[in-house]
């Protein structure tokens, strides 16, 4: 094992951190072990500006140690994450500390919706602006003017991001108790604050019904064409990712099987075997012992 | 050589008594999960349960602790039914804000019903020293060493070799799976919390005769037990053991060789910086966060 | 009523004024800043002064606590210990090196602060509940130092300490130093209401929310864990040091774990996160029992009574209301509402 991990550590190394122009994230060569577990295993692919992309794989699959990866919650053993920031540059955010990932444009959600159920929505949505507050503690202890116009400044804007989720009346609600739906809307809502290049989505469909579904998959596509961003969507509703993404990967157990269109997606053997298992025979051996 | 061994056998004895009021600690938190404040307090009521009873009675002071024992096992039921019982849905820091409360009305009770007068609590085992490789003990101080090892040994093994101990090895590893097993979770968390106070009281009886009775008692055991704990780290059942002789056995070696005033805030403060460096304790492992 | 546009401007204006939070603050602090004068017409006794003098100082050291557990999530026991350290330095730098008042004060918050800074540190590296144990560990080590480092606290027979002088000219009598107080806690209630009605407020919420996603969000653990160290340890050396000028005496068993629970206490009835209830939080713990518990027959006259009190209704409070005191009024308000069948929706206010 040892020898595999050395493999994988030193093909990343040797390349530049360049990304293609229309690309904004290239993960090149992920691996990370817990143990002697690998979860994710030499993992690539790179998502492009504005695409709605999607992760997918069966239970287990490393879909969401992949963009913990990604995010920074955990440090990958080897590979490189190419990220192009709000300005533009390309950086590799490996090792860089999680709280700066957010300033350079990339946010994510959280799969059981990580909200402050004593705060009003709209305070909720402010913390998503957190890193673009510039005044200092003191300015805000006295409530300096330029504290003051600040908050004032990103109270409006995250009025017009509620506005746009079509949740502005509720804005002075606390968020304790509201319906599930409505709480996702709202945490949609703080990720568009920080003025996202790429958000990714971590199970947005789950716990919603058929028809929340399709609310989301409209508000994806909105977020996108009114934010310019790109999506990155772990799902695990295949309807739901069959219907708005643009590009499908495919991973099982924390490898690569397959990256490409839904239609090329829904036709792979490998991913079929995947999800179904594997044949039938084989299947039958395996309930024999 | 006979010094360091004097200190030694000392160390041994003070740790034997952090070790039960750190064992009284792990078992409720692994049971719990939560930090039993209250640990110190409910030692210092069993302690003078004992004392009362051995001044009022006039019985043997072994009965009197076997009644202390008893009267530990009814308080730690009744701790466990009218309180923590109803905190399944309260909060992490909520819980242990619940343990301060019962901190404060053990604090409370103690003199209300024991009166505020200090009282003494005789050695078990009165006069006699023993003198080993030159240095010397009392024979109540080696008895001390023997019955803390012996009742944490007796622990483990019915920790790991009976039927209860799986019940609390299981909840210790997930309540809400071993609840689902079947496993009677209320029972072990009754049990854990007659536990503790069965522990508290022998380190409260153990540790009396060194001062006198009062609600101070077991302060300095209180905060040594729980530094332990840090110490040995939380996620297993022996490190706060491990933790509470190594801070017994410095703590006097320090004070001895280093500065009879300042020795104990020497390890306090060592330890701190340990655990900076080493949060999850000696025997502890990082546990990764899910997310 | 409101014709004429005048009458509407004035109205809203006095609307306004009476939404405006920090005027409420000023009120409230009026109206307790009145005690030294009911003292002296002989409505309250003498001795209510200091009861309630320290029930002002310990809001103030609540407040604090408030930040770090209420706002935060972070348990502190080792308030008392930084309580003490500030008095200790106020009382030294006032008596024994003879400096201003003013002086002692800042002393005593920068040296706690830079002190909390440290273990602040120490948090970082701490989940939540080894912190309650690292920070009674530091509290332990500060009791012990009050005990023996006599050459500055006078060991077991305690510090003397004198009223302020305000800017080296005004001598303070106690109903004085009273309303002194009261002025400080006002100012301190602001403080703290600006604070947590802003980003660095929102932060503190989204940590104890999750730390996972107050650090997606953007929020610095470690930055924010220091400052709200850093504030409640500054908070509780401002206390400490008022103590010290207020009962002009300083005694190293008064910084005990029992000091910094019943703090704690204070936070958890009064109701957390919310700047009013600290303070009757405070009056609560410490006042009730001293004005109330110790007019009982016989066992009154035992410390112990005001332990089971707080103790009690810590459980209570935690288990039943983990609003606190401070929502009383209101739930009584909606109850009555609700008797009278008036099922008018009411905007819930803030506290």
């Amino acid at each position: 094992m040892a020898n595999t991990n050395v493999k994988t550590s030193a093909a990343p190394a040797a390349k530049e951190p360049t990304l293609a122009p229309d690309e904004v994230l290239r993960i090149d060569g992920l691996s990370i072990h817990f143990g002697g577990l690998k979860a994710v295993d030499n993992l690539s692919f790179a998502i492009k500006e504005k695409e709605i992309f999607g992760l997918i794989g069966p239970n287990g699959a490393g879909k969401t140690t992949v963009f913990n990866c990604i995010t920074q919650f955990y440090t990958p053993n080897a590979g490189s994450v190419l990220f192009r920031t709000n300005s533009g540059a390309v950086e590799n955010l490996v090792g860089k500390p999680v709280h700066t990932i957010i300033r350079k444009g990339l946010v994510r959600t959280f799969q059981n919706v990580e909200l402050i159920p004593e705060l009003s929505i709209i305070d909720n949505v402010l913390i998503g602006a957190h890193s673009d507050f510039k005044c200092g503690m003191f300015s805000q202890a006295l409530k300096l003017p330029g504290a003051r116009k600040e908050e004032r400044k990103m109270r409006q804007k995250a009025m017009d991001v509620l506005e746009f989720m079509g949740i502005a009346d509720l804005s002075e609600t606390p968020c304790g108790g509201l319906p599930y739906g409505i709480r996702k809307k709202v945490e949609m809502a703080r990720t568009l604050m920080c003025n996202p290049k790429l958000i990714i989505l971590d199970e947005p469909a789950a716990g919603l019904n058929d028809v929340e579904t399709q609310q989301l998959a409209e508000t994806i596509y909105q977020v996108r064409d009114k934010y310019h961003c790109t999506v990155l969507l772990v799902e695990h509703d295949m309807r739901l990712v069959m219907s708005i993404c643009d590009r499908i990967c495919a991973i099982s157990f924390g490898k690569f099987l397959a990256c490409g269109t839904p239609a090329e997606i829904q036709q792979n053997k490998q991913v079929q075997e995947a999800y179904l298992g594997v044949s039938e025979e084989a299947y039958e051996k395996e309930e024999k012992v | 050589m006979s010094t360091f061994l004097q200190l030694l056998l000392k160390g041994l004895e003070t740790g034997a008594i952090y070790a039960l009021a750190s064992l009284g600690i792990i078992i409720v938190y692994r049971t719990n999960f939560m930090i039993n404040f209250a640990q110190g307090t409910m030692g210092m009521f069993g302690a003078y349960i004992v004392t009362v009873i051995f001044a009022k009675m006039n019985l043997p002071l072994v009965l009197c602790i076997l009644l202390g024992i008893i009267a530990g096992i009814l308080i730690g039921f009744v701790v466990d039914f009218v309180i923590i019982r109803r905190t399944k849905r309260v909060s992490g820091s909520g819980k242990e804000i619940i343990t301060l409360g019962m901190m404060m009305i053990f604090l409370g009770i103690a003199p209300l019903i024991f009166g505020v007068e200090p009282m003494r609590l005789p050695k078990l085992i009165e006069s006699g020293n023993v003198s080993i490789l030159g240095a010397s003990i009392t024979l109540n101080g080696l008895f001390n060493i023997i019955f803390g090892l012996g009742v944490t040994v007796a622990l483990f093994l019915i920790l790991q070799k009976t039927k209860l101990g799986l019940a609390i090895r299981t909840t210790a590893s997930s309540e809400r799976t071993a609840r689902l097993m079947g496993v009677p979770t209320k029972l072990v968390t009754l049990f854990a919390w007659a536990l503790a106070m069965v522990l508290g009281t022998l380190a409260g009886v153990m540790v009396a005769p060194m001062t006198s009775v009062t609600t101070a008692l077991m302060d300095t055991v209180q905060v040594s037990a729980f530094i332990a704990c840090v110490l040995g780290g939380f996620q297993t059942f022996y490190g706060p053991v491990i933790g509470a002789y190594i801070i017994a056995i410095l703590g006097n070696m320090l004070s001895y060789y280093w500065s009879d005033v300042w020795g104990q805030q020497i390890l306090y403060i060592a330890i701190i910086i340990f655990i900076i460096f080493k949060p999850v304790g000696l025997v502890g492992k990082k546990t990764i966060k899910k997310v | 009523m409101g014709n004429t546009p005048l009458a509407t401007a004035n109205r809203s204006l006095a609307w306004r004024l009476w939404h405006n939070h920090n005027l409420r603050f000023v009120l409230f602090g009026l109206v307790i800043a009145t005690v030294p004068l009911w003292v002296s017409m002989g409505v309250f006794k003498t001795s209510w002064l200091g009861i309630l003098g320290g029930t002002v100082i310990y809001a103030i050291a609540a407040q604090g606590m408030n930040l770090l557990l209420g706002y935060s999530g972070l348990i502190s026991l080792g308030t008392a210990g930084f309580m003490g350290l500030g008095a200790y330095i106020s009382a030294y730098v006032t008596g024994d090196m003879g400096l201003p008042w003013e002086v002692g004060i800042i002393a005593a918050v920068v040296i706690c602060l830079i002190l909390g800074l440290l273990v602040g540190l120490a948090s970082l590296r701490i989940e939540g509940l080894y912190l309650g144990i690292v920070t009674l560990c530091v509290a332990e080590v500060l009791r012990k130092t009050f005990d023996e480092f006599t050459a500055i606290t006078g060991g077991f027979s305690g510090k003397s300490a004198n009223f302020p002088t305000l800017l080296g000219l005004f001598k303070l009598n106690q109903g004085q130093t009273f309303v002194l107080l009261v002025v400080v806690m006002v100012l301190i209630m602001m403080l703290t209401w600006n604070l947590v009605h802003g980003q660095l407020g929102r932060a503190f919420h989204a940590m104890r929310g999750s730390q996972v996603a107050a650090q997606a969000m953007g929020v610095s653990l470690m930055k924010y864990r220091l400052v709200s160290f850093a504030l409640a340890t500054a908070f509780a050396a401002l206390a400490g040091a008022l103590y010290a000028h207020f009962t002009r005496f300083v005694y190293p068993s008064t910084w005990a774990l029992t000091l910094s629970l019943n703090i704690l206490a204070m936070v958890i009835i009064g109701g957390p996160r919310s700047i009013y209830g600290m303070f009757w939080g405070a009056l609560v713990v410490y006042a009730v029992p001293d004005l109330f518990l110790k007019q009982i027959p016989v066992i009154g006259d035992i410390g112990g009574l005001a332990y089971v009190f707080s103790g009690v209704l810590i459980i209570l409070v935690v288990l039943f209301y983990p609003g606190g005191v401070v929502n009383i009024a209101q739930d009584v308000k909606k109850l009555l509402r609700k008797i009278t069948g008036k099922g008018k929706k009411e905007v819930s206010g803030n506290g």
